[in-house]
């Protein structure tokens, strides 16, 4: 992503300071924020934020190959267009790979972009430990990857159970690598968590109590939460199925006095918190997205963050509504049946707030606009069918047929992923300094809508006729044929989506530098939150000043207010109040490279515990290099020249930065604003 | 025409079920009680489900017509300053009624799923005169057995003495049941976690190696159903099928008459003859023939290899381990399909009495040929697997007489 290099942000190092006036070495603490480098190194809130947001696409268009893949072999009856081994695989990582390598990270990147600049922060809490967090995903999903290439993928599908991932059961070295590559993109989940909420605790703007968060705040705030306490549990597990696999313990191994059912409970008292880890985020954008486009506040803010805060406890005590046939004993299985039916309540008050949200409204229906519509239509079909397998009864039916992909893809796809391109829509202009093309933005829209409804609609009649899960073919005398040819249909109009959104990324920057690059300002949509009121794209320090808040949906309140009738005036231009990023007496803190040295030992240590243990040595020099340069190294280089003060530099490009500003080196102050800035 | 809702929901089912095949898979079924009452349950609820469908989906598009705000063709723009809509914040009274609403509508819904929940493993219509006192159920890498308990009038009806210590029937792949009873069954697996289901008479339950799940199974109607398994369990997961039997309690008994009765072997000088001994020697090390196999006559790799656990993890005795590493053969051309249930052993099955298979089916002999000689290739498994093997070896270097033996052998065994 290079727009950020195009319009250089206010504050970069100045000449005198810059790092290419000094010797390069892999010891000295890398200063430049702009150029390729920069990224490796980076500890800014925002290029992480970025990073994962491209990331999560990459494997978004693997994850939906592997999708593809998927729906060739079930177009016909019969087919043998995969082996059944590299279906498994296939179908194995298409789950890995959408849930973990795509829906968590691309909430991973709104959260890092976001939360910072709706609480009115400059970075988040640990800069350093929010690098580690990416590149440690980073490396799990590589790591995960390369199993392609190195004897074969996963096999035992994405909830992997016991004892069917067992060396006995699946000889490869495919679970090996899920085990441990989850495991080291779990540790990046894990640290953000800790990262984030550290963050909306800790570090917002004067007056902004909880209760004035903006919602997208509060969701993912709940979501962190959930990663906190449900990240632990998949690790445990993940541990000791690495453990089984590898040093011969026999925690599942029914013969050694082991326990299948053991996998499956841990598996899903992280698996069902998991479900909401994936879709708060997109409840939280919308949330957003919803209010300013129907030019009213959200309705019933207190419902909002009460519902949220509900569906994530509610979350956890849910989970054996995935083992209703597993055989729990009706009790149990009365128990979850019933708090699942009960979760649905929440969920249903955050449906009906939306709704009445857009009541009386001026509805515009832009491109984000369009997709948080979607997800409400699209989301409630898939809450309708959850309720559906609440009912135990009726769910030893449906379970393991094609009645359950219909309705998680509704809840996954039609809730959390057309939410995030909700987001991707709204905050483009934010990020990048200007909006995505509308045409193109209506034609990935539909595209992908209808795509998704041919594809995953016609999948509950499929579950229904008894089509099951997870199976390579079906007999042309089992009648699927038809509606798995629509189905399959579907799918590669969903691909044309996906492609219209390419299509649009490229033409929409095309044509912003073509037009010369003109600035957008900082409130595209007129919008309510904190992120408004800084210039687009963000500057590098976020905020001139410390914003002081005194409302919820502050931002709007900046804009408008009452006149003496009750009639609602404009107060200001967003133009005349935003901050403009000119700014020059911030201090930030310094680029590192650890995080990325250190990240990147893990999956050595994965190849380690899989091939040889002699790997342990090279993984264990660059851990220990990675862990002491790190500890070693402040949070702020005090060779570093203070202050982003020196305004001389000239990139050729024109930028809308006021070139008069002083730069008083006032860091002393600003390094206070960052003393939190430690990690 | 009793009541009007479920009439129409019929019409729409008929319309969106109209691409069923000719196999019975759908969850939609009256073949059974339970099937019967998961349906209707289920119907009903996707009534409510449709109701709150049509409202939601109708405001959605009510709202996205009523209240939308042509978007200008500049899309910089914004709204006109002084174009604001009335600025809501909340309605406590009304967000706490659609709290409770749904709440109330849950609840209702969560009395009558706990009324059928423990009606589902229930045995509660053994019938008068039952045969069956229950069915061990045991998944393997990718076949089901059937181990059946008489019950006293069951034992007499299969000609087998009163007291006979269980399993009396071991079969695999096909569960013949007689019409109107219904009957306990014990799952389990031997390797990995299987799922037992006939969609046309219950839901499903997983076999799970190590317990032993209670479930019931009945059917009411003559004719075989099918049913796949439904927990991922590797590579032939789409490939281990079982076939519920529903028979008339006659033909059932007759049935369990023949299945009871040990196998006889082949005359000297025979091809059959010929046939038992090729058997023996290739393939007596996984298949069990009662009468002429002996337990473990296998080695001890298929004994030792596959073990069934009880409930309580302790290994149950040797003695009714009642197959080999593969399904038990003593009665094979009795049964409709073969290979895991997934090819056919006649051409015509639904033709010919279920019973009278053997004397009057024309056999699918090419099906069962490509069988015997390279498993593998007409079935995906892994015999060769370092982990140990799973599934049925390929037996290419047998040569095309051997081969004929062969099959005149299995032919004997019905």
């Amino acid at each position: 992503m290079a727009i950020t290099e195009d319009r250089p942000l206010a504050l970069e190092a100045g000449e005198t300071t810059t790092v290419n006036d000094r010797p390069l070495g892999a010891l000295t603490r890398p200063q430049s924020d702009v150029g390729w480098k920069s990224w490796f190194t980076t500890v800014d809130h925002k290029k992480i934020g970025i990073m994962y947001g491209v990331g999560s696409m990459f494997f978004f268009l693997v994850g939906g190959i592997e999708a593809l893949l998927i729906r060739i072999q079930l177009s016909q009856p019969g087919n043998s267009f995969l082996s059944e081994s590299v279906y498994n695989q296939v179908f194995t990582m298409h789950g890995v790979t959408m849930i973990f390598l795509v829906i968590m990270p691309m909430a991973a990147a709104f959260a890092n972009y976001l939360l910072p600049l709706q609480v009115g922060a400059r970075d988040v809490a640990f800069p350093r430990l929010n690098a580690f967090s990416f590149w440690c995903w980073l490396a799990g999903a590589i790591f995960l990857n390369t199993s392609w290439i190195l004897g074969g993928a996963p096999d035992g599908g994405w909830f992997a159970y016991a004892p069917n991932t067992s060396v006995t059961f699946s000889p490869t070295n495919g679970m090996d690598y899920y085990a441990i590559g989850l495991q080291i993109a779990g540790i990046a989940s894990l640290v953000s968590a800790i990262n984030l909420i550290v963050t909306v605790l800790n570090m917002r703007a004067p007056g902004m109590t909880l209760l004035k968060m903006p919602i997208f705040t509060w969701m993912m705030l709940v979501v962190q939460f959930l990663l906190l306490f449900a990240v632990p549990v998949i690790t445990i597990a993940l541990f000791l199925l690495t453990f089984d696999r590898s040093y011969g313990a026999s925690f599942f191994d029914v013969a050694a006095g082991g326990s299948p059912l053991l996998w499956q409970h841990l598996f899903w008292i992280f698996g069902h918190p998991e479900v909401y880890i994936l879709i708060l985020p997109a409840f939280g954008i919308i949330s957003e997205i919803i209010p300013t486009f129907s030019r009213k506040p959200i309705f019933g803010y207190p419902f909002m963050v009460g519902s949220g805060i509900a569906i994530g406890f509610m979350g956890w005590g849910v989970w054996a509504h995935h083992m209703f046939v597993t055989g729990l004993g009706p009790i149990s299985v009365a128990a979850f049946s019933l708090s699942t039916m009960f979760i649905a309540v929440p969920t249903g008050v955050k449906i009906l707030n939306w709704l009445a949200t857009m009541w009386g409204g001026r509805l515009r229906f832009n491109t984000p606009m369009l997709f948080a519509v979607g997800v409400i239509a699209m989301f409630t079909i898939g809450g309708l069918s959850g309720v559906t397998h609440s009912v135990s009864p009726s769910d030893t039916q449906q379970t393991d047929t094609y009645y359950i992909v219909a309705h998680f893809h509704y809840v996954i796809f039609g809730g959390a992923l057309l939410g995030m391109f909700a987001g991707f829509y709204f905050w483009w202009p934010k990020v990048f300094g200007y909006k995505l093309n509308e045409r193109w933005g209506k034609a990935n829209y539909w595209l992908m809508l209808i795509g998704f409804n041919i594809t995953f609609g016609p999948m509950h009649i499929l579950g229904l006729q008894g089509m099951a899960r997870r199976h390579h073919s079906y007999a042309s005398e089992d009648g699927f044929g038809f509606w798995n040819m629509i189905v399959s249909i579907g799918s590669f109009i969903i691909g044309l989506g996906v492609l219209a959104f390419l299509i649009n990324c490229w033409v929409s920057r095309r044509d912003y530098r073509a037009a010369g690059m003109p600035a957008i300002g900082p409130d595209p949509w007129d919008a309510r939150s904190l992120e408004w009121s800084t210039a687009s794209p963000t500057p590098v320090h976020n905020f001139d000043y410390d914003p002081v808040v005194e409302y919820q949906d502050d931002w709007w309140h900046q804009k408008w207010g009452k006149n003496d009738e009750g009639k609602i005036v404009r107060k200001a231009y967003p133009e005349d109040i935003a901050h403009d990023g000119s700014a020059t007496d911030v201090h930030l803190p310094s680029p590192s490279y650890w995080p990325f040295v250190l990240s990147f030992s893990l999956p050595i240590i994965g190849y380690a515990v899989i091939y040889t243990h002699w790997l342990l040595i090279p993984a264990g020099v660059l851990f220990i290099a990675g862990f002491l340069g790190w500890a070693l190294e402040p949070a702020d280089d005090p060779e570093a020249a203070h202050g982003h003060d020196d305004h001389g530099h000239d990139d050729g490009h024109d930028d809308d930065d006021d070139p008069d500003d002083g730069g008083d080196d006032a860091d002393g102050a600003a390094a206070e604003d960052e003393g939190a800035s430690v990690g | 025409m009793k009541r009007r809702t479920p009439a129409v929901v019929i019409a729409i089912a008929t319309l969106f079920l109209a691409g069923c095949g000719e196999r019975p898979l759908n969850t939609f079924s009256d073949d059974s009680e339970i099937a019967g009452d998961l349906s209707t349950f289920l119907w009903w609820l996707l009534a409510v489900c449709a109701i709150v469908f049509v409202l939601v989906q109708g405001a959605v598009i009510y709202m996205s017509i009523k209240f939308r705000v042509d978007a200008p063709e500049d899309d910089d723009d914004i709204y006109p300053d002084d174009d604001f809509p009335e600025q809501i914040h909340g309605n406590t009274r009304l967000e706490i009624g659609w709290t409770i609403l749904p709440t109330v509508i849950m609840a209702v819904v969560g009395v009558f799923t706990l009324g059928l929940l423990f009606d589902l493993d229930d045995v509660d219509a053994r019938g008068s005169d039952p045969r069956i006192e229950s069915v061990t159920v045991v998944g393997a890498q990718w076949w089901w057995e059937f181990q059946y308990h008489l019950t006293p009038a069951g034992l007499e009806a299969a000609g087998l003495p009163a007291g006979a210590e269980g399993p009396h029937i071991v079969t695999a792949g096909e569960l013949p049941l007689p019409i109107g009873e219904e009957i306990a069954l014990d799952v389990t697996s031997r390797d990995v976690i299987h799922s037992f289901w006939v969609p046309a008479l219950n839901g499903k339950r997983d076999a799970v190696p190590g317990r032993t799940n209670p479930w019931t199974i009945q059917t009411l109607e003559e004719g075989r159903f099918p049913g796949e398994c439904t927990e991922f369990c590797g590579l032939s997961h789409a490939y281990m099928e079982k076939w519920a039997v529903g028979l008339e309690q006659a033909d059932w008994d007759a049935w369990a008459a023949n299945q009871a009765a040990d196998a006889v072997a082949p005359e000297d000088g025979t091809p059959a003859a010929e046939g038992w001994s090729v058997f023996a020697n290739n393939c007596a090390s996984c298949h069990v023939i009662n009468g002429l196999t002996r337990m473990g006559s296998g080695g001890e790799g298929a004994t030792d290899t596959f073990q069934i656990y009880d409930g309580a993890n302790r290994l149950i005795d040797k003695q009714t381990q009642v197959s080999g590493a593969a399904p038990n053969l003593t009665h094979v051309m009795s049964r409709s399909t073969f290979g895991g249930g997934i090819f056919e052993l006649y051409e015509n099955p639904d033709s010919v009495p279920y019973l009278d298979l053997a004397s009057d089916g024309d056999l699918n002999l090419g099906d069962l040929e490509a069988w015997i000689r390279n498993a593998p290739a007409v079935k995906a498994n892994a015999w060769d697997s370092p982990g140990g093997q799973r599934g049925m070896t390929p037996f290419t270097a047998l040569s095309d007489e051997d081969l004929d033996h062969l099959v005149a052998f299995l032919l004997t065994l019905d």
